[in-house]
């Protein structure tokens, strides 16, 4: 198969263009996605038995449908509602409430995995629950949960090429344009398929360095666990 | 009738089908050190986590100086439950797993919650954690992180982590029962220095050797119930109760084969 090589020249402006809304809305997705994920496995763990259900509810709501039908459902239902947002920010909101469903569940994972005489400890010393989970429990539930958070990550920034069936310019879809202008499949998805992966690859290694640098000082720690959970984690998907 | 400094008034805990507390009481005054003695499930432990309310009871009071820690009823109303980290910062716990804090070194082990609970400046908080370090003969090792330590080590990181707190009552539940033999004994001398300080103390342990050299008394604890109790000469010389001569006899022939 001979490569047309212009294709690649000609088109990387526009292929680019739908790249940076990729990233624009992957980022915003998971700035949000990660609070809200967080809040999540709080309120799952919580007594307040109304917040338990309602987090619950929503996290198996979102881990248990396709995400493209959740994409259609906000795309078409919330105009009814008087919500009436662009694609971009549909997408934006889909992606988030998807991937802060599963960063819930790692996150309640890590959460679980700190044992259980730390807490303890905290509270025995006369800290609140919350004074215990921000000095105690949540700084060791980071080292644990940063390669599955990872992990979903990259997940979430594959699964945004299904915006593209909302009309979202993103990455994907400009692909999907510029192989109908062109006709030529392989030149252009190869340029995609690159730019994803790059993005990808820029993310594990930032995310692998970070971890190496919580664990630096401690010889032993959960990193030991935390190749369990990302085992748990990608079984349960 | 003088108030008693801690008083334990006819607790009860179950959990499921088992009794871990049936109607324990206890006084305990100022100063005195008492070493809580039983077989394995007998409830020491949870006699021990119900008096800061680690473990509510069921049923039953704990008064501490006067006031009650906890709640009348088992549940805590929003005051109580602010009252009860007070109380918490005045009882230090000390665990049979040391569970000192590994994401943080020996100095902010020490320091954390005095920040955090006793609002404490960071300067004034770190005065004070090197100073009880040096007390429990860690000051070589402040910078260095708790999965550095031995076993001994992290115990006395544990003990100065609560004395930090200025406690006027510590709580050990077995802090040398999951250390090697060899380690115990730097545990003890810093137990020995917080008896010799005059501090108010309940442990739970083993240690029989220990308890009857600085225990002003033991408690002997089957069932879930206080069986004995008494000065450790008279508990372990001359048990009244059947079940104390068993208990003690059991642990005389462990004693033996080792």
């Amino acid at each position: 198969m001979n490569l047309e090589y212009t294709i690649f020249i000609d088109y990387a402006p526009t292929i680019l263009l739908g790249f940076w809304l990729t990233l624009k809305i992957v980022v915003c997705a998971i700035a949000m996605g990660i609070p809200l994920g967080l809040f999540l496995a709080l309120g799952r763990r919580s007594n307040f038995v109304f917040l338990s259900f309602l987090s619950t509810s929503f996290i198996e709501i979102f881990r248990n449908t396709p995400f493209i039908i959740q994409v259609f459902l906000f795309y078409y239902v919330l105009p009814f509602y008087g919500l009436r947002l662009s694609a971009e920010y549909v997408g934006i909101l889909a992606l988030a409430a998807f991937g802060s469903a599963y960063f819930a569940e790692i996150i309640r994972a890590g959460i679980d995995a700190v044992p259980k005489g730390q807490l303890e400890s905290a509270r025995a010393i006369g800290m609140t629950d919350w004074q215990s989970m921000k000095n105690i429990i949540l700084p060791q539930t980071l080292s644990i949960v940063i390669p599955p958070l990872t992990n979903q990550t990259l997940t979430l920034i594959k699964e945004s090429a299904i915006l593209s069936t909302i009309t979202v310019h993103e990455l994907t879809m400009t692909g999907l344009m510029v192989q109908g202008e062109t006709f030529r499949p392989f030149e252009v998805f190869i340029m995609v398929a690159l730019l994803y992966w790059a993005l990808n690859e820029t993310i594990a290694t930032i995310m692998r360095r970070f971890e190496k640098n919580i664990n630096k000082n401690r010889n032993t720690g959960p990193t030991n666990n935390s190749s369990a959970i990302l085992k748990q984690n990608e079984n349960t998907r | 009738m003088t108030l008693n400094f801690l008083e334990l008034k006819g607790l009860h805990k179950k959990f499921g089908d088992i009794t871990a507390l049936n109607n324990v009481s206890l006084n305990v005054s100022k100063g005195e050190v008492i070493f809580i003695i039983g077989p394995s499930g007998c409830g020491k432990s949870t006699l021990l986590r119900a008096v800061n309310w680690l473990t509510p009871p069921d049923k039953g009071e704990v008064w501490l100086e006067g006031d009650i820690v906890g709640s009348l009823s088992s549940k805590l109303t929003i005051e109580e439950s602010k009252l009860l980290n007070s109380f918490r910062a005045k009882m230090g716990m000390v665990f049979q797993q040391f569970n000192v804090w590994p994401h943080l070194n020996a100095l902010e082990n020490v320091v954390r919650a005095q920040m955090v609970v006793a609002k404490r400046n960071k300067a004034e908080s770190e005065v004070k954690a090197l100073k009880i370090l040096d007390e429990v003969g860690l000051s070589d090792k402040i910078n260095e992180w708790p999965d550095n330590l031995s076993g001994g080590q992290k115990q006395r990181l544990a003990i100065a982590r609560s004395l930090a707190m200025d406690p006027i009552l510590m709580l050990l539940d077995e802090p040398t029962s999951a250390l090697d033999p060899e380690l115990v004994g730097e545990v003890l001398s810093v137990l020995r220095r917080l008896v010799n300080n005059g501090m108010t103390m309940l442990i739970v342990t083993h240690e029989l050797g220990f308890a009857s050299k600085f225990g002003d008394r033991i408690v002997f604890m089957d069932g879930g119930e206080i069986i004995e109790e008494g000065i450790p000469e008279k508990i372990l010389k001359t048990p009244k109760t059947q079940r104390l001569k068993m208990f003690l006899e059991k642990l005389n022939i462990t004693s033996f084969k080792q």
